[in-house]
């Protein structure tokens, strides 16, 4: 029994890690802009079959593959928002809404044109299978749970200790103080975009690694990964890590311990009632604004 | 001027009857199947099996219908296997073309759309692959079907598992499927029939590809064997997770993927040993030689392997052609349904169909064929044996369900 309840701790924390990785992209996105990036799931999608494109076609490894993937959903990331966003910084947000909504349809059957219907799996190689005490840790899942820990950190590390993050937490708190203060908010936007989008890409590398990339996916992905965001707090970097792990973990042990019928029912119930004890988000303070 | 007109329309009347009495006359039937799009893996091999069957037929001398001989000719479109479009085509080739005869249909969500407006129009529509039970269960005296509905082939599979000495079963599938969970109910009634005993049912739903957390809960339990079954891309996730939590004891399943579908997910050791457990659609092994010589032509005219749908299609067209030749006309829809209800199981068809009461389709409309267990061995689906299965008992059962 003790090793079943390790074994789903272990099974939620994998998919947890991957939600708090599409969560953080979200997040960043959120806080500092105010824009709800639906796209974002289809733009982690595209990243996965850009990897697969630059694995199976061009013969590169995973590793680079995968930075390069990253490196192209930066620019990406960029692109949408000089083009899409930039130009209703100062509409009402409901147009940067429907922007949002639209992208989601134009990368989504972007995809489905140029990498087909059929479902892909980013091949790795990674096929052993750990086994601790009647725990089964299959290789693959500890990599992307070491992958996605890494990535957290490196996030941390660059929104805590360099000028850039700091200049990214300025505008989150305060703007119109951040501009006073000379920081160049449209550096800042763009910085954001491209960080997001290349976190969006690494979970997109990841699920397509672990099961598979296929139109679908990513509309079931970004609902987790608002759920995921309204758990841990809105534009909260600590919310988006905890929130994630909380909601794969909560799935898991819903399937293990009531029924796997009711698994998405709840996590949000889950969410509801996060909303209604504490409506600012598990790891926000109430008085952050 | 006026008289002109007489005399066009008079000769008009007078070229008339001599079209009517040419000796050789064409029946067009309408083919809608998906041609593009998730469906097309289905419904392109059922549309090049039409056209083999119908070039076939033509050049054994069309079909004779009375004193006449026909011909067949198609007029297909591409129903994308979704509801809106088929039903589009539908009233295309009924109102427009002017076509009696529908055929094709691969798959459930499409075919049911069609088949519930098909019940108030004046014509006859020939089911394929398309599984979901309610295209026939619900009774229009115009639909009849090649492929028997899922729950057919699931009390086949448990009286079969049980029969393996499997004493408890633990049991994953798709949640919102009618097709598996109509098997799966099947299944169940017949394995706790047997004296099995269910330990678990978990599910999962239409995106999902982790079933660690389902399987992890039911090796917990410790059954004798499970039972896996859904779409072949999450199935194949489900097997590859099965092997990587260490469950030894023997997967049996419901999905009909093939090898190539199955090993892009989950490794050949993941998959040894894991059976699948179907109606015996078109397999060359399993099935005798008027199956060969259909994989012959059929490679000879599309250049690749017939999948195993396809035969449901193939075999449309040769029911076709008996009713037609039973009934003495194609254009007395009523005469044509009479024959089709009742022929007997027509020559040059490739499946192995189970008669009730010595005719091929039951009063409503619904053909049955043998079932039979595969298992993958060596990166291939081995056939092993028939199922158990009792095409009368089930039809006397389907005749009293409507969904």
């Amino acid at each position: 029994m003790l090793v079943d309840l390790i074994q789903q701790l272990f099974n939620g924390l994998v998919i947890g890690s991957i939600y708090t990785l599409v969560a953080l992209g979200l997040t960043i996105i959120f806080g500092i802009l105010g824009i709800a990036h639906f796209a974002h799931g289809s733009v982690a999608m595209f990243g996965g079959y850009i990897t697969y494109f630059f694995i199976a076609s061009l013969g590169f490894g995973l590793f680079p593959s995968m930075a390069a993937a990253m490196a192209v959903g930066a620019l990406l990331g960029v692109g949408l928002e000089r083009i899409a966003y930039y130009p209703v910084r100062n509409a009402p947000p409901i147009n940067a809404f429907i922007i949002a909504l639209g992208l989601t349809l134009i990368i989504e059957k972007s995809n489905l044109i140029l990498f087909g219907v059929d479902q892909i799996i980013i091949p790795t190689g990674f096929t052993r299978v750990f086994n601790v005490g009647g725990v089964t840790l299959p290789e693959l899942r500890v990599y992307i749970l070491a992958i996605a820990a890494v990535l957290v950190i490196g996030l941390t590390i660059l929104i805590q200790r360099t000028w850039m993050g700091m200049a990214v937490r300025a505008v989150a708190q305060n703007r119109p103080a951040a501009v006073l203060m000379g920081i160049n908010v449209n550096a800042v936007s763009m910085f954001v975009f491209a960080l997001s989008s290349a976190l969006g890409v690494a979970a997109g590398v990841l699920v397509g690694a672990l099961f598979a990339i296929a139109p679908g996916v990513s509309g079931g992905l970004v609902v987790k990964g608002f759920a995921v965001l309204i758990l841990g707090g809105l534009g909260s970097i600590p919310g988006a890590i905890v929130g994630g792990l909380v909601l794969g973990v909560s799935e898991t042990f819903a399937s293990a311990f009531i029924s796997s019928a009711y698994k998405d029912v709840i996590a949000f119930l889950l969410m509801i009632g996060v909303l209604l004890v504490k409506p600012e988000g598990l790891m926000r303070r109430s008085a952050a604004r | 001027m006026r008289r002109l007109a007489l005399l066009a329309l008079a000769g008009a009347f007078a070229l008339s009857p001599m079209t009517a009495s040419a000796e050789e006359k064409t029946l067009t039937v309408g083919v809608s199947d998906a041609l593009s799009g998730g469906g097309a893996v289905y419904g392109m091999p059922q549309k090049r099996a039409i056209d083999l069957a119908i070039e076939q037929i033509n050049a054994g001398g069309g079909i004779k219908v009375g004193d006449d001989t026909y011909k067949l000719a198609t007029i297909e479109y591409d129903d994308k296997a979704d509801p809106t479009e088929a039903t589009n085509v539908a009233r295309k080739l009924i109102d427009r073309d002017g076509v009696k005869y529908l055929m094709g249909y691969c798959c459930s969500a499409s075919t049911g759309a069609v088949a519930s407006i098909i019940g108030r129009e004046d014509a006859i529509m020939l089911v394929g692959t398309a599984g979901a039970r309610a295209i026939t269960a619900a009774g229009h005296k115009n639909v009849f079907r090649t492929r028997p509905p899922g729950d057919y082939t699931g009390a086949a599979a448990g009286r079969f598992i049980a029969s393996q000495g499997v004493k408890k079963l633990g049991i994953i599938s798709a949640r919102d499927v009618a097709l598996f969970t109509q098997y799966r109910d099947a299944l169940i009634e017949a394995f706790e029939a047997e004296g099995g005993e269910i330990v678990a049912v978990e599910t999962f739903g239409g995106q999902d590809r982790d079933m660690t957390a389902q399987l992890t809960k039911v090796r917990g339990l410790e059954p004798d064997a499970y039972f896996i079954s859904g779409y072949v891309e999450q199935v194949a996730f489900a097997h590859r997770q099965a092997h990587e939590l260490g469950i030894a004891a023997p997967r049996y399943g419901f999905s009909g993927g093939s090898p190539e579908q199955f090993l892009r997910v989950a490794s050949s050791e993941a998959m040894e040993g894991v059976w699948d457990l179907l109606a015996i659609e078109f397999n060359a092994d399993a099935l005798g030689e008027t199956a060969k010589a259909y994989a012959e032509a059929y490679q000879a005219k599309w250049n690749e392997y017939p999948t195993p749908n396809s035969a449901f299609a193939y075999d449309q067209v040769y029911v076709l052609k008996a009713a037609l030749e039973a009934a003495g006309t194609v254009d007395d829809l009523d005469a044509v349904k009479e024959a089709l209800r009742n022929i007997e199981v027509p020559e040059g068809v490739v499946l192995n169909y189970l008669p009730v009461d010595g005719k091929m389709f039951d009063p409503k409309g619904q053909a049955y064929i043998s079932n039979g267990a595969f298992q993958f061995r060596d990166d291939k689906w081995a056939f092993v044996e028939e199922l158990p299965s009792d095409a009368a008992a089930y039809s006397a059962y389907f005749q009293t369900v409507r969904d």
